[in-house]
């Protein structure tokens, strides 16, 4: 077991003050840009790419990885606390734990949800050291025909796991490649959709489009339909965990790591799975079903819980295989390779000690979460605050200014409008962001691995399928769809279920304050 | 959403009310077909030079081009039958309410004046009437508090990325004024 004294070097490196000092900046960011209705990891990411030209990359990737994880944490503390409906992926949070908060116990659900998401998060980190060395092990051996596989596998999994349905899924995909197509192909030099503008040669930067889909598009389609009104902040009240609350929630925790860690490792839509999967799971087996939906402890335990160990999952591909099953992998995979690595198999060969630093920096950022987050919860609190104007000006603000400072280029900023406007019009029209951003950035890979598996075939296609990995993971894909659909009719069964509860509540609190 | 929670129909918490036919989203869709068709056309006037070796630089546009016709119009065709996209949730957002034309208008010139203005105004007083305007679209009120409030923030990030971080920002009318150089 070598890797037991590599990751003792990870944590060496980590454990430095100044490499200390930056995973506190990710987390605190993280755990903020969580919090922020409006951005999220992905984003944030984005918008410190250009850091990367200045930080070496031990720094980066521990602030990166930082982010990664307060960003996961920071969401459920909106969730609980402020009483309107969240992005899907937080609507059970918001169901049990809001109106967990709305009883008086918002302290206790802030609590379970911080200790859960340290526990998973820990065990998934675990997981992930263990399975990690493993998996690059046996991809060593994969060839470019099986990466086309992969990526096969990914792209069709991941439109269609999200969004309203597999076509609007894979249209995102379509557009996220057809901006990765822009620029210089890199086989041949030669130039493609970039319109004779010299400033599309190199491609759009990623950052660009990041930054346009996620944070303009997303303050143009706020704008479009602000909810006005107060903010509606439920106060935090109540005991943090009494005992019988501590022996309700730790299975929930463990269940929730084991469901989440899995479902985080396959593309199958990421962390909006698993806290699906985790909260009915903890709705049968809990002894106490009435409470659901009226603020079950178990459902804000297990889910947020899964939601943390599914972030570790994710993890595995991306590191592994250089593949990422999400949004935020895949910003992280531009940052990489703004170093010139690529993530992949051979990543624990060629920059081991980055990879264990990367890895030990994950159960350092999980402490430091579990430590912050509960005193600091005043400020996430003054955080929610922040009148809505301000804060998307502000949003609009920093993603002008990261875009601009790339090259101080006007064309950027007229790029960077569009694909604001291009977001917009995804949001609204129920298209899934995450598989353009997959798409864009996977798709140059993919391309040219196609191109090397059929130059080394000399264009017979059946190279395509002579692998025996390939096969598998075209099987596989046929699997992971039926598998799919049958997740996301029960998601729209359970979101159904629970949004005719809220409703039910929302009806009952309004006679409750008009008699 | 107080219209639709009547008793006995809960009020659909995911999906909007389908109010009016869908013309934007169908322009959406029809929007991507002509991009795959675009992508078509012009992925057939990609030179290919002679070294290129089976699958040259036209075959994945061809793929991305067929992609984007064949979702266009599977988007559509669900539009047809009445299937439409579900506006996606967030805190902020009530999916209940139709389109702000007005606030976004503005929001959209706010950004106009930002890459009209920077080169003549300098990034500091450009990025200030990007955040003043965009704040008084959403309702920032009164509107100098946002004025003031973009200021001191441009100024603070152009002080920190000009002399801090080494980034170059054109500081334009300031010109001169120390310590905002790029």
């Amino acid at each position: 077991m070598g890797d037991v004294g590599a990751l003792l070097d990870g944590f060496a490196t980590a454990l430095q003050p100044t490499y200390l000092l930056y995973a506190l900046i990710g987390v605190l960011l993280g755990t903020a840009v969580g919090v922020l209705p409006g951005i999220g990891p992905a984003m944030t990411v984005a918008l410190l790419l250009p850091l990367t030209y200045t930080l070496e990359p031990t720094a980066a990737f521990i602030m990166f990885a930082g982010i990664y994880y307060g960003g996961m944490y920071g969401g459920s503390t909106t969730s609980i606390l402020l009483n309107t409906p969240g992005e899907a992926a937080s609507i059970i949070t918001c169901l049990e734990g809001n109106a967990m908060a709305k009883a008086g116990r918002g302290a206790a659900a802030l609590a379970t949800a911080a200790i859960g998401s340290f526990v998973a998060g820990t065990i998934g980190t675990v997981a992930l050291t263990l399975l990690a060395p493993t998996v690059a092990d046996l991809a060593v051996q994969l060839g470019p025909a099986d990466y086309v596989a992969l990526m096969v596998v990914a792209f069709l999994t991941v439109a269609a796991m999200l969004g309203s349905s597999p076509s609007r899924g894979l249209a995102s995909l379509a557009v996220g490649l057809f901006l990765g197509l822009v620029g210089t192909d890199t086989l041949t030099g030669q130039q493609r959709f970039t319109f004779g503008v010299p400033a599309l040669a190199d491609g759009i930067d990623v950052v660009i489009v990041a930054v346009g889909v996620f944070a303009v598009g997303e303050a143009l389609y706020v704008a479009s339909r602000m909810r006005h009104g107060p903010i509606p902040l439920v106060p935090i009240s109540g005991r943090w965990m009494t005992r019988s609350d501590f022996r309700r929630s730790w299975r929930p925790w463990l269940r929730g790591a084991a469901v989440g860690f899995p479902i985080g490792t396959i593309p199958a839509g990421g962390a909006d799975v698993s806290t699906f999967l985790s909260y009915s799971l903890e709705r049968r087996v809990s002894k106490h079903k009435k409470e659901f939906g009226h603020g079950a402890i178990e459902g804000v335990a297990g889910p947020e819980s899964a939601n943390n160990a599914a972030a570790a999952g994710v993890l595995v591909p991306l590191l592994t295989l250089g593949l990422p099953t999400s949004a935020t992998a895949a910003i992280i995979i531009v940052a990489f390779q703004s170093y010139g690595i690529q993530p992949g198999p051979l990543l624990f060969e060629n920059e081991a000690a980055l990879v264990w630093a990367l890895i030990a920096s994950l159960y350092v950022g999980n402490v430091l979460l579990l430590v912050l987050n509960l005193p600091l919860v005043g400020m996430w609190v003054k955080l929610l605050q922040i009148p809505r104007p301000y804060l998307y000006a502000g949003i609009l603000f920093f993603a002008a200014l990261g875009s601009y400072s790339i090259g101080a280029s006007t064309v950027d900023l007229v790029l960077l409008l569009c694909l604001g406007l291009l977001g917009w019009a995804m949001r609204s029209f129920g298209m899934p962001i995450a598989p353009a951003v997959i798409g864009l950035i996977l798709g140059p890979l993919a391309e040219e691995q196609l191109r090397r598996t059929l130059a080394i075939s000399q264009g017979d296609l059946t190279a395509l399928v002579s692998s025996p990995f390939a096969v598998a993971a075209y099987s596989l894909l046929v699997v992971l769809f039926v598998v799919g659909q049958w997740i996301k009719r029960r998601e729209a069964r359970i979101e159904n279920e629970l949004a005719a509860m809220l409703a039910e509540r929302e009806r009952v609190e309004r006679t409750a304050t008009k008699g | 959403m107080s219209s639709a929670s009547a008793p006995g129909t809960p009020a659909p918490l995911v999906g909007r009310p389908a109010r009016g036919r869908p013309w934007g989203e169908a322009l959406f869709a029809v929007g991507l077909v002509a991009l795959g068709v675009f992508t078509l056309v012009e992925a057939s006037g990609i030179i290919v030079p002679g070294s290129a070796n089976v699958m040259g630089p036209q075959a994945f546009p061809y793929a991305v081009g067929a992609l984007l016709v064949g979702t266009g119009a599977a988007v559509l065709l669900a539009l047809v039958r009445g299937h439409r996209g579900q506006a996606e949730q967030g805190e902020d957002v009530d999916v209940s309410i139709g389109t702000d034309w007005v606030t976004v208008g503005k929001l959209i010139g706010s950004f106009v004046a930002l890459i009209v203005l920077v080169e003549p105004l300098g990034w500091p007083l450009a990025a200030t009437l990007l955040f003043t305007g965009a704040a008084w679209s959403l309702g920032a009120k009164p509107w100098w508090r946002p004025a003031v409030i973009g200021l001191v923030l441009s100024l603070v990030v152009q002080v920190t990325f000009t002399q801090l971080l080494g980034v170059y920002l054109p500081a334009g009318l300031l010109d001169g004024v120390p310590s905002l150089n790029g």
